[in-house]
């Protein structure tokens, strides 16, 4: 049995690294939704 | 325990268990869509009952995943561990509901039949905002439909505790799945932070309960105890172990509970044949071991459950020198099969 206590120690040790990604990536690539200021130059390309 | 397979052993502990739990169930959906309607008006009955479902379903996911380590944490939440599997199954059909009301929604009405759109309408792969979603939500859908196909004791024995062990970690996986589903679907679109917040925070707390109850399971494994001369191992004191419970310790990587009962010591594999249950955090009933999760017995001295039942766990030698209690770190029997009992 400690093999598989084992696997699932390092399982969630995984999963931690693995959901942290997705929560980096998921939040930090949504677009903003405040709506774009055309008077400022710079906010046209956002 | 029972000799013969049934559909469900109902008794009180149950009946109330999944009375609390569909109680829980039907209150949450009402408040769900109820307010929901009413903070936002121009929502349709479908969405939120899609919504409703799928949050819930997620909802119980983690209070499924959390009740594993809090048992290992503390013993007081182990009858929460008695009907998990009620709780697993009546999430999966929450989920299925979510699934299939979506799939009708969102993907009935176009030109070809709606699994077909679900894998194919959407192909913006390499896109964070737009990515299709819906199939991870379809692929954990997948992993919960065979765990719950398999949940009842009939495939816990056609597969062995072993296999069905490993088919039921894949509901980790299935959790990674459905958290990306939702990180990439519904949160793309509702932005408020509390919503995201709310998300980690689910994560963090099962995450956190897992890894800090693995530490602890670590910390036993890799405690070290010297023998003597005669291979025998010394535990505890005999009084440190309170009558009818056990004391588990690790021995050559294995764990042994070591039963304290009428006067004497008694040492099993803390290992039950049925579900892999710790049992060395039950206690002794009617003479028996009884696992803390299912109930399953063993009489102390042979490791073999009572007539007409066929289980049989290792069992270890023990001796009393003063009041010291002693193992033997080898097993009296190693096959664990009950074929072996036979």
């Amino acid at each position: 049995m400690r093999p598989l206590r084992e696997v699932h120690f390092w399982t969630w040790v995984a999963l931690a690294v693995a959901l942290a990604l997705a929560f980096l990536l998921g939040l930090g690539e949504r677009p903003s939704s405040t709506p774009v200021n055309p008077s400022i130059e710079w906010e046209k390309t956002r | 325990m029972s000799v013969h397979y049934q559909a469900v052993g109902w008794n009180r502990q149950k009946r109330i268990y999944d009375g609390v739990m569909g109680g829980g169930v039907a209150l949450y959906l009402g408040a769900f869509v109820g307010l929901g309607a009413w903070v936002h008006p121009q929502a349709t009955a479908e969405t939120l009952l899609i919504r409703g479902l799928g949050t819930c379903a997620l909802l119980l996911l983690h209070v499924i995943l959390s009740i594993g380590p809090l048992a290992r944490l503390d013993a007081r939440l182990l009858p929460l561990l008695y009907n998990r599997r009620h709780l697993g199954v009546t999430m999966f059909t929450l989920a299925l509901a979510h699934g299939v009301f979506s799939l009708v929604q969102f993907h009935a009405l176009g030109d070809v039949p709606a699994p077909v759109s679900l894998l194919t309408a959407n192909t913006r792969w390499n896109s964070v905002a737009q990515f299709p979603f819906e199939i991870l939500g379809a692929a954990a859908l997948g992993i919960l439909f065979l765990m719950a196909a398999t949940s009842h004791d009939f495939w816990l024995n056609q597969l062995s505790p072993q296999v069905w062990k490993r088919l039921h970690m894949c509901v980790y996986a299935a959790y990674l799945l459905l958290i990306a589903h939702v990180l990439l679907g519904a949160l793309q679109s509702e932005r408020s932070p509390l919503l995201a917040a709310i998300l980690g925070l689910g994560c963090m707390v099962v995450t956190g309960l897992h890894l800090a109850a693995g530490a602890r399971e670590r910390r036993i494994d890799r405690e070290r105890r010297e023998a003597e001369t005669d291979g025998f191992v010394e535990v505890c004191d005999f009084h440190a172990i309170p009558e009818k419970r056990a004391r588990v310790i690790s021995l050559g990587g294995e764990r042994v509970a070591v039963f304290r009962h009428d006067g004497k010591v008694s040492a099993l594999s803390n290992v039950c044949a049925h579900q892999n249950g710790p049992l060395g955090e039950g206690k002794i009933v009617d003479g028996c071991v009884t696992c803390p999760w299912h109930g399953y017995q063993y009489l102390p001295d042979t490791g073999m459950s009572p007539p007409p039942f066929l289980e049989k766990v290792a069992t270890y030698r023990t001796r009393l020198a003063g009041t010291r209690v002693l193992v033997h770190p080898m097993p009296c029997v190693s096959a664990l099969k009950k074929e072996a009992a036979r």
